[in-house]
């Protein structure tokens, strides 16, 4: 069950955010923060001037240097930056290019290239803007275009980044200023765009410093920015703390001391200047769109975007995009390049809904920090725990913890605060309590002026129309639909298109009462609830009240996993034995903690798994607690709705409608296979154990990444494929930095784009936003894992191209990286360098090879599909595409396996690979027995593999040996002592490229040993790396499409028939059965009974052929461990009554072998080959035929 | 098309169908091939795309159609385990055993990309197999018979003995003697994994034939 299946239905994704008022307000408070920030940045530069005094510059699509860059020109030299273009606001229109229809649009407004402000600020004063205009036309209009200064400024000026606020200013008289002002008279609308300085300059100071932000002297300013330009990354100085507080303290001035309390403790802000620009655009970019009534609020939201960096507790968790957010703003004359980045990785680390969904994995670190410095302390206290363990002595209950002592199950707390973002809101507003509230950013009557312009009414017709066909055929696809129930079914609402579209993140249970959902728009929850109150968000509150929620679970167990910023589960099992409490007695007491620390009231439900838990939450709301006995689960899961499974959304309960189930108990009326034939195996079988109430995922306190991605569905208006390019790239630079900061690699890319509809607006109702699209994917497969940013690129870029868009059309982009493995570049686990120059050597012919190969892969294997493959069967591509993806996640959990297992059957794992000191759970190793214990800390110090471990090493069951370091590592450890400290295994085998790609002359130059290091590491890669090798043999189509860019719409959870599904399964249950019912999603391995016996991860009789001949050719002298992996396989092979492939691979290993000049070789076969026999003749009666 | 698994009643009927008709192929091309009657009394005929010897022999087809339809209900059922083709020498002692290895597919279930094509290719080949399993076989002696043996698993017999599939035509226990060979040499011919069914072609022949 993957996480998103529980993730909120509300109506996240409608598509269709908010506009008119929810715009008037967001450009209101766009300027609050543009003028706020103005002081900051000049205190910060140094350099400021007020040459731009009352102009007010609009940035129309892509411009060099950025709209950022730009922002911040203005901000320092007195101008004005819209992000909105007001007509009677903006005076000037930045653009580089603009197509056609926009220049019509724009006939008679001063559009004129960046340029013109960087020159201005180079020269010290406001330049003619004629120079720069951007079109012949309006050039032909002013003749004094051709003046030699602006000739001269021209030349002079082409490099763009030239400018620097802090170059000390070529000082040139303005003469010409007048004449300017002369010749535009006529055709501009507002006379503010030219006035002398000096009679701006006190209304700018004015206009800049904001009453709120009295408290930010400018020193403060300083002080705060100073030391990230240093070092953002270590410095956490007393000083922004302190700052942050002051700059807190107005706005949430009945805040008690506590609150502060956490924020000190908590966070410290870390970033500068905010961009009202970028603001907007995350604003616009997820479908709650908020800004924040009332001044107060400002300064809140200030210090929640400069939270990139959160300091938890001592273990501080850094966004990669707070770095960047720093560097483009703290560096002024930075390349363009990187500008343009900027824009990008600042887009996302001011995005609210990245951050609300980057709490889930701060607060997985959170837990996760607790427990490695519970580990270094030596045990933690548990404060709760303790508590709760007198309160326990004093009112002795014996009776009531003797059941349960005895009793002994599992049990799942599920703990969940009650509308987490109203109590949050309200919890110092006593006013309110009680009354429907709302958190909503709009702040006025809701209702709101219409846009001029847009056709929102036809966009809605599409989502109602697009909603209503839905409902009707149940269709699959995923729609965003604005709202649920409440859409009018009469045409459009006129009145409608005029409430405020700003939606309601969170109400409370009163509102709820009068029919206002979460997710609903304003205006319409206004109608039906006339008293609703609306309360603005506060980012920073939730915060501080979701840390405090975690730091109370902590203090009761570190077993708890985050499931967002206001639920967790917590696995209780051993707190209460250890206790002798009830599970009501823990979830009381939880509760009070809570609400006595963060004054937010909690539900806790509990059940003995995660699914129980999760029910009895619902009926333990509002602030209660219920607790599922396992003997009422039956009777309480009947008569739950089925939309509250897990996994069950719209499309799929609406399918359950139709088919008359409503309640867990008239699902529990059908049969698996009835559930299997209607929603595919994996998902019926997930229902049917659902509404059985059994589930049995256990409570993980980390988890493991499946994707880094980045996407910006905002502002994506391209004109030029050039354009575009450079977009994805830069998109690729921030992937990259996701990449880095996850300590990942990826191998597969999918490319994401979202193209408007044909006949859909070409300006879409909300500005900006991406309006009706069409959603296209395309995806490709790398041959060697990467976080390269370029390489990245160059595979966007080529799929990009790929699809044959019109880039006008195009409204957002994605990248997304799968595939995921560790990175091994781990500087501090730096082997030593015998081990890596192996490696070197063979990569260095990689980067010659990878990007020929890939740039025809993708188009190549695509056609392959499309035209001959595809037509002719369907069936059988989709099932080699399906095969692929199932493929992939298997190959990837396998690669996972040293980061993510932290159960203590792993502990074997552990010890056998020796990652680095940083990869190994510590509980796992304490749970080692000491000698075992001591040999891993060893082998960590010496980065040297003592003989006695490795003998200790091959004693544990084979078995259970996790796949990247294979049962065949005994090879290794001999061989290749110093390889085993490296930091991760995996990471080694997997930088080794194919064995097609090896040069066999430099093979063949090798020292011997050389070689056969490389060979039993090829052997190892096999483990994980089948599919690599199937890639490399080019003979059969069939594994040609294997790496292949599957379109992203083939879904795995499809049917997968047999025998192309078996290699995926393959990858990971052959090499370790014991351990695979612990890692493999258990539907999957329900659905395989027996797995296909690989040869170290081979399958195909092609590719262990290849596997044996090398072994056989490239060695003197067999290894007893793989001879005795061969034997395995081939009884495996027996068991799987595959005689026919033992036959062919017996057949292939006599004929190698014995042509071998040594002798040992025949020794070999003989030996597999008696024991080969042995198995037949037990089997069958009677022993295979040899000729 | 939803996808069908083992529960559903037409599955195993299917499957059993697919495999009873290849079953008849077989055993006809088997009887060819090894020569066990005169080639004069087998027709070439097409099947699966590919030729293949018929006896026209009236009463040995029904044998073969009779056995076949009393090894059905087993095989929908799944409780027939292997389907043997014993050829034996004129004492009545096996000298080759064709073995059908009759195992359930892996995978429990089978959707709308399951092509029936695909299930024909693979028995394709196990029948090209068998067309050319003389080379790897020695020759027989002369005065071969053959009959079939199933084995069935658990006790699948005790209610094959109740329902007489066919009148007159009852199932015996296999003989020792037949069931049993000395010196056994096995030659995989052909293994096949599809959606709905996953079966093995060995011989066992044994190794002093004369």
């Amino acid at each position: 069950m993957s996480r998103d299946g529980w993730r909120k239905k509300a109506s996240e994704d409608d598509g269709w955010g908010g506009r008119g008022g929810y715009m008037a307000a967001k450009i209101s408070k766009l300027e609050e923060q543009f003028q706020k920030d103005a002081p900051r940045e000049k205190q910060k530069d140094g350099t400021s001037s007020c040459i731009f005094s009352g102009v007010a510059i609009y940035v129309n699509g892509y411009t060099d240097p950025s709209a950022d860059e730009l922002r911040r020109l203005m901000m320092l030299h007195g101008g004005q930056f819209h992000l909105y273009y007001t007509r009677s606001k903006t005076t000037h229109i930045i653009a580089t290019n603009l197509p056609n229809s926009k220049i019509q649009e724009l006939k008679g407004e001063k559009v004129v290239r960046p340029e013109w402000i960087t020159d201005s600020i180079k020269a010290g004063c406001q330049l003619s803007y004629v120079q720069y205009q951007l079109y012949a036309k309006q050039k032909s209009l002013n003749f004094t275009s051709i003046c030699a200064r602006g000739k001269q400024d021209l030349s002079s000026t082409n490099d763009p980044f030239k400018p620097n606020p802090s170059h000390p200013h070529i000082i040139e008289e303005d003469a010409e200023r007048p004449r300017v002002n002369g010749i535009h008279d006529g055709d501009d609308d507002d006379a503010c765009a030219l006035l002398p300085r000096g009679s701006q300059d006190t209304s700018l100071t004015n206009g800049y410093v904001h009453p709120v932000n009295g408290a930010l002297k400018p020193q403060d300013s300083f002080a705060e920015h100073s030391p990230h330009v240093v070092d953002i990354g270590s410095h956490q100085s007393h000083l922004p703390q302190t700052e942050s507080r002051d700059r807190e303290e107005p706005s949430c001035s009945s805040a008690g001391s506590k609150s502060n309390f956490h924020q000190r403790s908590l966070i410290s802000t870390a970033s500068p200047a905010k961009q009202p620009g970028l603001h907007s655009m995350q604003k616009d970019l997820h479908p709650k769109p908020t800004s924040n009534p009332g001044t107060s609020a400002a300064p809140q939201k200030g210090n929640l975007h400069d939270q990139t960096r959160v300091r938890l507790n001592g273990s501080y968790h850094m966004t990669p995009n707070s770095s960047n957010l720093a560097d483009s703003s703290h560096q002024p004359g930075r390349s363009g390049k990187g500008a343009e980045a900027g824009v990008i990785s600042e887009f996302f680390s001011h995005s609210r809904l990245h951050h609300i969904s980057t709490w889930r994995n701060e607060f997985s670190e959170y837990v996760n920090a607790l427990q490695s410095r519970r580990r270094a302390a030596g045990g933690a206290v548990f404060s709760g725990k303790e508590k709760l363990k007198k309160l326990k002595a004093n009112c002795s209950s014996g009776i009531l913890s003797l059941w349960f002592m005895f009793v002994r199950q599992s049990c799942i707390l599920h703990v969940d605060m009650d509308c987490f973002f109203v109590s949050v809101g309200i919890r110092h507003r006593p006013d309110l309590i009680g009354k429907p509230v709302a958190v909503t950013s709009n702040r006025g009557p809701g209702r709101v002026a219409q846009r001029p312009g847009s056709n929102p009414q036809l966009e809605f017709q599409y989502y109602q129309r697009k909603q209503k066909q839905y409902r009707k055929d149940g269709d699959l696809e995923m729609t965003p639909s604005p709202q649920c129930e409440e859409v009018p079914s009469n045409g459009v609402d006129l009145d409608l298109a005029a409430l405020s579209m700003a939606e309601i993140a969170s109400c409370s249970y009163e509102a709820r009462q009068a029919g206002v959902r979460n997710g609903m728009f304003f205006g319409r929850a206004k109608q039906l609830c006339p008293d609703l109150q609306s309360v603005p968000y506060d980012f920073q509150a939730y915060k501080e009240v979701a840390l405090s929620m975690y730091e109370t679970l902590a203090s009761y167990t570190h077993n708890i996993e985050a499931l967002s910023c206001d639920e967790a589960l917590v696995d209780a099992t051993n707190l209460l034995v250890e206790l002798g409490v009830t599970p009501d007695d823990l979830a009381r007491a939880i509760r009070e903690d809570i609400k006595e620390k963060t004054g937010c009231s909690a539900s806790v439900g509990m059940g003995s798994n995660i699914l129980l838990a999760r029910m009895a939450t619902r009926k333990a709301k509002p602030n209660g607690q219920y607790f599922l006995r396992s003997e009422e689960v039956d009777d309480f899961i009947r008569d739950q709705p089925v939309s509250s499974l897990p996994g069950v959304g719209r499309s799929m309960s609406s399918k359950l409608t139709s088919l008359r189930v409503s309640t867990c108990g008239d699902l529990q009326q059908l049969s698996i296979s009835r559930l299997q034939r209607e929603f595919g195996p994996r998902t019926g079988q997930m229902l049917f154990r659902f509404c059985r109430g059994l589930y049995d995922r256990p409570v993980r306190s980390e988890k493991e990444r499946k994707s880094v991605s980045a996407e910006m569905n905002y502002n994506i208006r391209f004109t030029q494929v050039e354009e575009a390019e450079t977009f994805l790239t830069n998109l690729s630079m921030e992937v990259q930095k996701r990449l880095e900061g996850a300590g990942l690699r990826g191998r597969r890319i999918t490319l994401k784009v979202m193209v408007r509809k044909p006949g859909a607006p070409v300006e879409p109702a909300k500005y900006g936003g991406h309006g009706i699209c069409d959603n296209f994917a395309r995806s490709v497969s790398l041959a060697q894992p990467t976080d390269s940013g370029q390489l990245i690129a160059a595979e966007a870029i080529k799929l990009f191209h790929a699809m044959k868009l019109d880039v006008k059309d195009m409204r957002g982009v994605g990248l997304q990286v799968q595939q995921l493995e560790g990175s091994h570049a781990d500087p501090s686990g730096q082997g030593p360098s015998r081990g890596r120059s192996i490696k070197d050597l063979l990569l260095a012919k990689q980067p010659a090879h990878s990007p020929k190969k890939d740039p025809l892969a993708p188009q190549g294997w695509s056609s392959v599909i499309r035209t001959g493959f595809f037509k002719s069967s369907p069936g059988l591509s989709c099932r080699v595409l399906d095969l692929t993806l199932v493929k992939h996640t298997y190959c990837k959990g396998g690669l996972h396996h040293p980061h993510t297992l932290n159960h203590v059957r792993t502990c074997l794992n552990v010890s056998i690979e020796v990652p680095s000191p940083s990869q190994v759970d510590q509980s796992v190793l304490e749970a080692l027995p000491v000698d075992i214990r001591k040999q891993v800390e060893q082998s960590w110090r010496h980065r040297e593999e003592q003989p006695s471990t490795s003998s200790h090493l091959s004693t544990p069951p084979r078995t259970s040996s996790s796949p990247p370091p294979g049962p065949s590592l005994g090879t290794l450890v001999l061989q290749l002592p110093n390889q085993l400290g490296q930091p991760c295994t995996t990471g080694f085998i997997l930088e080794l490229p194919d064995f097609s790609q090896v040069d066999p002359d430099v093979f063949a130059a090798l020292p011997r040993e050389l070689q056969e290091e490389l060979c039993s590491a090829y052997r190892n890669k096999g483990n994980t790396q089948a599919h690599v090798q199937a890639q490399s043999s080019a003979g059969d189509p069939h594994k040609k499409l294997f790496p292949g860019n599957s379109p992203a719409k083939s879904s795995p959870s499809k049917t997968l028939p047999l025998p192309l599904k078996q290699p995926g399964l393959k990858t990971e249950n052959v090499q370790c059965p014991s351990s695979s019912s612990t890692d493999v999603p258990e539907t999957l391995s329900k659905f395989n009974p027996r797995p296909v016996p690989t040869l170290a991860g081979a399958y195909e009789f092609s590719d262990i052929r290849t596997l044996l001949r090398e072994w056989v050719t490239t060695i003197s002298e067999p290894m007893e461990e793989d001879i005795l992996q061969v034997v395995k396989f081939c009884t495996e092979l027996v068991e799987d009554k595959d005689l026919e492939k033992l036959y062919l691979v017996i057949k292939y290993m006599k004929r190698l072998m014995q042509q071998s000049s040594e002798s040992v070789w025949s020794m070999a076969f003989d030996f597999i080959l008696d024991n080969v026999q042995v198995v037949v003749q037990q089997t069958y009666g009677s022993t295979l035929k040899i000729t | 098309m939803a996808a069908l698994t083992r529960q559903d009643l037409n599955f195993g009927q299917v499957a059993a169908d697919i495999l009873c008709e290849f079953l008849e192929v077989a055993i006809h091309l088997i009887l060819y091939v090894r020569e066990i009657y005169p080639s004069g009394i087998f027709q070439k005929r097409k099947k699966y795309n590919v030729p293949v010897q018929m006896s026209c022999h009236p009463e040995l087809n029904q044998y073969i159609q009779d056995t076949l339809h009393c090894v059905k209900p087993l095989i929908e059922k799944n409780e027939a385990e292997k389907v043997v083709v014993v050829i034996m020498d004129k004492e009545h002692h096996p000298v080759e055993r064709f073995v059908f290895e009759i195992s359930q597919p892996p995978l429990l279930s089978i959707s709308s990309e399951t092509l029936l094509s695909h299930v024909e290719q693979l028995l394709r080949a196990m029948i090209l197999k068998i067309s050319v399993c003389d080379a790897v076989l020695d020759n027989n002696p002369s005065g071969c018979t053959f009959t079939v043996l199933v084995h069935t698993r658990e006790a699948a017999t005790r209610n094959m003995e109740k329902v007489q599939v066919i009148k007159d035509f009852p199932w015996i226990v296999a003989d020792e003697q037949e069931v049993h060979m000395e010196e056994a040499k096995l030659i995989p011919l052909k293994t096949m994994t599809s959606d709905i069914l996953k079966m093995q072609l060995y011989v066992e022949e044994r190794t002093q034939k004369t």
